[in-house]
């Protein structure tokens, strides 16, 4: 095949023209920010799923120590990357709200489809936890600062610390208390046990324990601050594997 | 939307036109691929539960196992087939591509990373976290769950097939992808590949633990290694975009101007 035979165009030009450039540029950016999109979609759906999908699943999950504690966590990973890219190689401080905005648009297919769909858990079981505002916060402190130093400590404690509130909203109306049978249980805890799962959390002993509760009861402040200085960290470390990830290195044949 | 011009009278045949951008092959794919898997779902609502929920029914047999068993060499035919078909008409005077015609196969490379991409959509949200319902609701007797044959065994050998379509098209037509190897497209495609290998270790220590009691636990922690390798879209997208600027020089100025 000599595919590299062409006809009809000027010798060494690409363009015939400039609307002929302008029009295949912008159609082409958007379609390549739809392929960035579905990818971060796919890929940190996957890595949320398996690393903090069970405290995502389920309402009888979010509990106050271990749910506001992993899923942050988790979830800047693919938030310090995503800014890593779009901030260092396009000047976009959209990174953090797109890559949210993706998982968040997978979830709510799944849980809708299939959770609801196809095994008939009620939605008020099976609803994603809120992130949008978190990526707005982390995007704005870059804005703002222009560096990933701030954004790391400011950004990544307030990432953490958000958490909790922005969810509360709607996880409230769950952990109202109710007496079923003379056990005092949260509504959360109710539909839980309407629907037993092999991931249900008393029967996997992952329930909420009283140790921290020593710390005058307030158990999500001391989770929040945690998670907020693990997304610190996280923040640093992950906001290089963007950088690493975004190489335009090439390899040698021979070195394949 | 195709990008048009009519080519020099004289030159061309009649009616014959010039197109350097033509993303309509990538629409169609994808538009099948959809219609594809709304009909799997579709076919899984109503057999996963009349003939999915134990391994040792004759039904299971006819309605999954049997697709199974279709779907894998079909995929494996699918999987040389194009990568033999893009290796054997490779251009082989590489060096002598015309920045016009680098250009359009370029686009052509964008339009193959727009299906992977809708394939990686697919595979690794849509039918990975479907995976997690079903588990935890109906307990599995053998490693080829309905949900598994749709996941494992569908999904990924599709979404493995678009990203090594798309490797293969860069690698055989595009000076930059065919003189040497791109690192970010190279981990791009492998790292999601190994997804599939990963299965092994999954489903090794599903003998031990057959319960899906925490879709986090450690056992599963293979998926999200090779996942991240995902993330090397950037650099794929940073190589086309470079390239596209060096051939597009003429105009920087009114890109800029956008």
């Amino acid at each position: 095949m000599s595919a590299s035979t062409e006809t009809g165009s000027p010798a060494g030009k690409t363009w015939k023209s400039k609307e002929e450039f302008l029009g295949c540029v912008i159609l082409t950016d958007w379609i390549l920010l739809v392929i960035l999109f579905a990818v971060l979609l796919g890929s940190f759906h996957i890595h949320y799923m398996l690393l903090a999908g069970d405290w995502d699943f389920w309402i009888d999950f979010k509990d106050r120590r271990m749910w506001p504690t992993v899923a942050p966590i988790v979830a800047m990973c693919f938030a310090a990357a995503s800014q890593s890219f779009f901030w260092t190689r396009f000047r976009l401080p959209i990174g953090a709200t797109t890559v949210v905005l993706a998982l968040l648009v997978g979830e709510w297919i799944n849980r809708y489809d299939n959770f609801w769909g196809w095994t008939f858990f009620p939605i008020n079981l099976v609803f994603p936890s809120a992130l949008i505002p978190m990526g707005f916060w982390l995007d704005i402190v870059l804005m703002i600062s222009g560096s990933w130093l701030i954004t790391a400590v400011v950004g990544g404690l307030g990432w953490g610390l958000l958490f909790y509130p922005i969810n509360w909203p709607v996880l409230a109306q769950y952990h109202q208390a109710a007496e079923i049978d003379g056990v005092l249980l949260t509504l959360a805890d109710l539909i839980g046990f309407n629907y037993v799962r092999t991931g249900t959390p008393e029967y996997i002993r992952m329930v909420e324990r009283g140790t921290l509760r020593t710390f005058g009861k307030d158990v999500v402040p001391v989770a929040a601050f945690f998670s907020g200085f693990i997304s610190m960290l996280v923040y640093f470390l992950w906001w290089n594997m963007g950088k690493w990830f975004s190489t335009t290195k090439y390899l040698e044949i021979e070195e394949v | 939307m195709n990008l048009t011009t009519e080519k020099a009278a004289g030159v061309a045949r009649a009616g014959e036109v010039d197109t350097i951008v033509n993303y309509k092959p990538a629409y169609i794919t994808m538009g099948v691929m959809l219609v594809f898997y709304v009909g799997i779902r579709i076919y899984e609502q109503y057999f996963g539960w009349k003939a999915g929920l134990d391994s040792f029914a004759p039904e299971f047999q006819t309605y999954w196992m049997n697709l199974m068993w279709t779907e894998l060499p079909l995929e494996f035919v699918a999987f040389c087939g194009i990568g033999g078909y893009l290796w054997k008409t490779r251009d082989r005077n590489i060096d002598a591509v015309a920045p016009r015609e680098e250009m359009r196969r370029i686009l052509t490379l964008i339009g193959w990373l727009a299906v992977y991409a809708f394939s990686v959509y697919w595979g690794a949200s849509y039918f990975t976290e479907q995976d997690g319902t079903w588990h935890q609701t109906v307990i599995r007797d053998t490693d080829f769950t309905p949900s598994h044959i749709l996941e494992f065994y569908l999904s990924y050998p599709i979404y493995i097939i678009c990203g090594w379509g798309a490797f293969m098209y860069a690698h055989t037509r595009i000076p930059q992808f065919a003189k040497r190897i791109s690192l970010a497209f190279l981990m791009f495609f492998a790292g999601p590949f190994m997804i599939f290998p990963n299965i092994g270790l999954n489903e090794w220590g599903h003998t031990f633990w057959f319960m899906e009691e925490l879709f986090t636990a450690p056992l599963h922690w293979g998926f999200v290694f090779f996942g991240w390798f995902a993330l090397a879209v950037f650099g794929v997208a940073r190589q086309v975009l470079d390239r596209v600027i060096e051939l597009s020089k003429e105009y920087e100025k009114d890109a800029l101007a956008l």
